[in-house]
């Protein structure tokens, strides 16, 4: 089936045409998500959130985009709104803090398993300083690094989903990265070295 | 190039955004920097995390469980519309029997009293000359007095 298939059998009530769009696109959808979120439950269920918005509001869809520019938009806008309502709920734990808990590492040079666990818990300690950082971003820098950086959308692509033209989001990736080395080497400096 | 420049650069330098030029440069520098080569070594490990997480691996049970909450909330909103019709019923019906009972007691606090007292009756004329004695002596027989 193709896209223009999809979408009019969709607007008739098929589950078949359902079923495609949700195989052919979850990938998308979760991923998107996942790159906000930063956890893969919660990107899962915001991304099922996406898919029965879609459903309930098929008949509204024109056809002016395509539907993968469609399903950016409902995904950015739902995980929003997850980080904003979940802000409360999240104790949040500053950078350094993080840094703070690699002191904290075993230095059991006997263990055989002590580089292996190390490692891990260096990735892990990198993701979380990472995630903090892009976290601190506002938000239309925050949505088009992950566009571009988690689903690898070009900035003509980013610019119809944001709504913005192309040198808006080429400012905006820009001062995404500029923001993002600051904080990261302001971590660095205070913490890693 | 001062440490400084290079630590702007530095992501852009990682991600191919710089000119021939400015890229030269930075290498050359962070040949000879330890400390620039050493936070461009934790950037870059850093920001290969997004490469990691790329793509993650999604439950195979996805579409199961988006149906079973499509169906669950098809039921959920069956049962609103059912309570909906019943309170279309009920809601006039309670505000009739309420504007019944308002106008009720309405009529119940403006009914007349019935005053009527058999043995006490007094006669207007026969109290007010209690009150007012200028009535019983004219001013001219008070003047006289004094």
């Amino acid at each position: 089936m193709n896209e223009a298939e999809i979408i009019q059998n969709l607007k008739k009530g098929d589950e078949k045409a359902f079923r495609v769009l949700v195989d052919k696109y979850r990938q998308l959808v979760v991923n998107t998500c996942f790159g906000l979120v930063h956890n893969i439950e919660d990107a899962e269920d915001i991304a099922q959130e996406v898919f029965i918005e879609v459903f309930r509001s098929i008949s509204d869809f024109r056809g002016e985009s395509k539907i993968s520019t469609w399903l950016y938009r409902i995904a950015v806008n739902r995980s929003l709104n997850y980080i904003r309502d979940n802000k409360r709920r999240k104790w949040f734990t500053s950078i350094e803090d993080t840094a703070k808990s690699k002191k904290t590492i075993p230095h059991d040079v006997h263990n055989e398993n002590y580089h292996d666990t190390n490692r891990e818990i260096e990735n892990k300690q990198r993701a979380e300083i990472l995630h903090k950082a892009i976290d601190g971003l506002p938000k239309n820098q925050k949505i088009a690094f992950t566009l571009n950086k988690y689903e690898n959308l070009s900035y003509k692509e980013i610019s119809e989903v944001m709504l913005l033209s192309v040198s808006s989001v080429e400012s905006l990736i820009h001062r995404a990265k500029k923001n993002l080395q600051k904080k990261l080497y302001a971590f660095y400096k205070n913490n890693w070295i | 190039m001062k440490c400084k420049k290079i630590h702007n650069k530095l992501i852009f330098f990682l991600d191919g955004d710089l000119s021939s030029n400015e890229e030269k440069q930075i290498k050359d520098h962070l040949t000879e920097c330890p400390d620039c080569a050493a936070f461009a070594d934790h950037l870059k490990k850093t920001l290969n995390v997004i490469q990691s997480e790329k793509s993650p691996e999604v439950n195979p049970f996805f579409y199961t469980r988006l149906k079973a909450k499509i169906e669950d909330q098809a039921a959920a909103s069956q049962k609103l519309h059912s309570w909906i019709s019943l309170e279309k019923i009920l809601q006039p019906v309670f505000f009739t029997l309420l504007l019944t009972a308002g106008i009720y007691a309405g009529y119940k606090v403006a009914e007349p009293e019935n005053a009527q007292v058999d043995q006490l009756s007094y006669n207007e004329d026969q109290i007010i000359p209690y009150l007012d004695e200028m009535q019983v002596e004219t001013i001219e027989t008070f003047l006289m007095d004094e």
